[in-house]
């Protein structure tokens, strides 16, 4: 969709994600890296832990679809390399620190520049030093998330990175849309803070507006009614079961109990009660809160008793809401995503994985793994031959000072 | 100055949160976004807090607001046969198609991409679910961003390696998936400008959310290493670094001092606590990791989060209080950026609302407005899109068409 479009990518962890959406959706991407190469090469986990330039998988994870090429941009060959690249691009995608865009270098009219910013370009912390946690603790998720008690929680994989660079893709196109319609490039600015707040799901616009504050507690207990756990243990692991009883879900809650009745786990008698309306009597403090305790107990009961398939199965055949707690492994054996096509085959290293690589299907494009990830430095020759005009004495020259 | 994509139309049939969540992305770049809701089944959302003073009603929504902004409302009951017409109408002439019910419903409802494209081949319709249409399990599968987490493997990386999964802080996937949407429908807009192709677009949210975590399932794929959940903020590679107490109820500042030069700044800040020769290395730092992070937390203890971010922003050390929502708010940062945005809606009056994700230097984003009241343009959309005259509007509206 994208394939008369040039991206050049200044690597850094926060651009990967950002030039491999790009590149997935059909532009040309060159992903630039100093000589020593980009940060995002230094990022774990490592094939076989074994650390390495070409071993970072996170790197792997990122950076399909794009050609890799080093260049030194302090030098002044690096700088002209650079200026030369610019010229021939329509989006550059970098990460930078302070006001100075492209290095310093001019913009040509036409070209879309997408610039990711720790914090504002120009307010109080812009100066601010800041790692993927960093960030990921100034958008505000973490205060809300995880057992009041204990610190906050955390994903074990960097999230500010992913939120600024799937940000920073939507800033780039919609610029490309900008200029296909007046036909003049611009620069577009994405704060990875700002970025990582989406995941706070609105809850923070409330502090202002007189609602109830987005902190880490237990639920609110309404009248006698129990705490509803969202996630139940089963024989072999954990599934989500949707359980409200407001009216736009009470449908689901009262066709779970059916399931519980039909497993021999819940009475009937309990199950063909008016959810919605033992919920208000029971939130009013009008009735008792045994039959929900009955349900929930019920429902607890049920799930330890049956594996995540067989709850998901059910919940397919009653409607309600249920899913399997998944693992990698499960994902990775997960037959709708095989039959949805998510999976295409990457080399890694000296093997190939499946990778989850279409995150959307079209009904006349396919996302497709034109090339993994690159080496450091794999292309190179080829990029700056074609699209530079150096000769490959040249490019030698280059490389034997350092340059590349 | 025009906006990136003014002139656009866009119908947003969709609910809850992923599918107007990405129509907002194009409703801020200029596209006239017509939010198309029955009051006979509303948008859950409406349902859903925080409300407006704490105050449930169908019109105080904030995530509602926040969600909608700057749509114009058309209510019709698309299960009438003159109501699905308009819905066919507007589509007929509109540039991009959202909706986002159980996958396949659409279908049923006679707003199929294979009708509707016939009409208008150049039209980009999008359709989002948990697990998308196309698979076995996809068809008649709902719903919500719970769901999505667990299928996204998300879920369960969530919460304490010594308890049950807690999955991360509500319906994740809602907050992914718009950006993939976003950005596929924008790419679409580019090849349909050069070619005039539309295409329908199919974007399983499990999946979207998938993309996020894409290292720890490379870790399996090639390592066979099944990622688990760490609860609080644990790198093996790097220390210090952690969320360490503060003074407050639930108050947390992350602390990221395993470069060497932030270590030393760290070391300058807090004096003598973290001294010892013993912490001059990272190796040594990583194999006295409980240590210096009992030490680290004393210090933090005493103050605020504030206060120890700016005394280790000063000496170079990256460092952030995990911030609460009213930090938030008062965040000088944001406040400077402009990210909040007044708007001013009849029910909610004044209230705020984060503006647009990124900024446009060039064709800035339009003004972030409230949310649309169910409805509240029927008249001037029927009139101004379909040229309907005020008596057949108020035929349509006495037979029930209109709520």
């Amino acid at each position: 969709m994208l394939a008369d479009i040039r991206v050049l990518e200044l690597s850094t962890p926060p651009t990967m994600l950002a030039g491999q959406i790009l590149g997935d959706l059909g532009a040309e991407v060159i992903a630039i890296e100093p000589p020593q190469g980009s940060a995002g090469r230094r990022l774990a986990p490592f094939i076989d832990g074994r650390p390495g330039l070409e071993r970072s998988l996170t790197w792997h994870a990122l950076n399909r679809n794009k050609r890799g090429i080093t260049l030194d941009a302090r030098t002044p060959d690096g700088r002209a390399l650079l200026a030369e690249l610019i010229e021939q691009a329509d989006i550059v995608i970098e990460a930078v620190e302070g006001e100075e865009s492209l290095c310093g270098l001019a913009r040509p009219e036409r070209l879309i520049v997408c610039d990711v910013t720790a914090f504002s370009r120009s307010g109080p912390k812009a100066a601010y030093r800041a790692t993927d946690p960093v960030l990921v603790a100034a958008g505000a998720s973490p205060a809300m998330a995880g057992p009041p008690g204990r610190p906050p929680i955390f994903f074990p994989v960097p999230q500010a990175i992913m939120e600024a660079g799937a940000e920073a893709a939507v800033a780039a196109l919609a610029a490309l849309g900008a200029r296909d319609r007046l036909g003049c490039g611009q620069r577009v600015d994405v704060q990875a803070r700002i970025a990582t707040m989406p995941a706070t799901l609105g809850r923070l616009v409330s502090a202002r507006s007189g609602g109830p504050h987005g902190r880490r507690m237990e639920p609110p207990r309404m009248g006698a009614m129990p705490a509803i756990p969202g996630i139940y243990e089963c024989r072999d692991g954990h599934a989500v079961v949707t359980v409200a009883f407001a009216p736009a879900f009470v449908g689901l809650t009262q066709r779970i109990a059916e399931w519980l009745v039909e497993e021999g786990f819940l009475e009937a008698e309990v199950a063909a009660l008016d959810f919605m309306a033992t919920a208000r009597a029971v939130m009013a403090g009008e009735a008792p809160a045994t039959p929900i305790e009955r349900f929930i107990a019920a429902l607890t009961t049920g799930c330890k008793a049956r594996t995540k398939a067989e709850i998901t199965e059910a919940s397919k055949r009653h409607r309600f809401m249920a899913a399997p707690v998944m693992t990698m492994a499960d994902v990775a054996a997960f037959e709708h995503y095989r039959e949805r096509g998510l999976f295409a085959p990457q080399a890694v290293g000296d093997r190939t994985v499946e990778a989850p690589a279409r995150f959307a299907q079209f009904s006349n494009y396919e996302i497709a793994v034109r090339r993994p990830a690159p080496g450091l430095s794999e292309h190179t020759l080829e990029v700056l031959t074609q699209r530079a005009g150096l000769s490959p004495t040249e490019v030698q020259a280059l490389f034997a000072q350092g340059i590349l | 100055m025009v906006a990136a994509l003014e002139g656009l139309k866009v119908v947003d049939i969709g609910w809850i949160m992923v599918g107007p969540v990405s129509a907002r992305y194009l409703t801020e770049l200029g596209c006239a976004t017509i939010k198309a809701e029955t009051a006979k089944r509303p948008d859950p959302l409406r349902g859903l807090g925080p409300f407006r003073d704490g105050q449930p009603g169908l019109e105080r929504s904030l995530s509602y607001h926040l969600t909608n902004a700057g749509k114009r409302g058309l209510a019709v009951d698309v299960k009438s046969e003159a109501g699905l017409d308009i819905v066919r109408r507007l589509v007929a002439q509109a540039d991009i198609f959202v909706e986002s019910f159980t996958p396949g419903a659409i279908d049923g409802m006679g707003l199929s991409y294979e009708m509707l494209s016939k009409a208008n081949p150049g039209l980009i319709m999008v359709s989002t679910g948990i697990l998308g249409r196309k698979g076995t399990m996809g068809l008649g599968m709902s719903g919500t961003g719970m769901t999505g987490s667990a299928y996204a493997g998300a879920t369960n990386l969530m919460g304490w390696p010594d308890q049950a999964p807690v999955g991360p802080y509500g319906p994740w996937t809602d907050a992914v998936t718009p950006r993939f949407i976003a950005s596929s429908v924008l790419a679409a807009l580019h090849r349909r400008q050069q070619t005039g192709q539309g295409c329908h677009i199919d974007i399983a949210q499990a999946e979207a959310g998938l993309q996020f975590l894409t290292p720890a399932y490379f870790d399996y794929a090639v390592n066979g290493v099944v990622a688990e959940r760490v609860g609080g903020l644990s790198d093996p590679l790097r220390a210090p670094c952690g969320t360490y107490p503060c003074a407050g109820a639930d108050r947390w500042v992350v602390i990221d001092a395993a470069a060497a030069d932030a270590w030393t700044g760290l070391r300058k800040v807090v004096g003598e606590a973290l001294a010892d020769p013993a912490f001059d290395t990272l190796v040594g730092r990583l194999r006295a990791r409980a240590e210096v992070d009992r030490r680290l937390a004393e210090w933090t203890a005493t103050r605020t989060p504030t206060e120890v971010e700016q005394a280790l922003q000063r000496a170079g050390v990256p460092a952030h209080a995990v911030c609460d929502d009213e930090e938030m708010f008062s965040d000088p940062d944001l406040t400077h950026a402009g990210y909040y945005r007044e708007v001013d809606d009849p029910v909610v009056g004044r209230s705020w609302l984060p503006g647009p994700q990124y900024t446009m230097t060039g064709t800035p984003h339009v003004p972030t407005r409230a949310g649309p009241c169910i409805g509240d343009c029927t008249a001037a959309i029927l009139a101004g899109e379909l040229g309907m005259g005020e008596g057949e509007i108020a035929r349509l509206k006495a037979e029930g068409v209109l709520s």
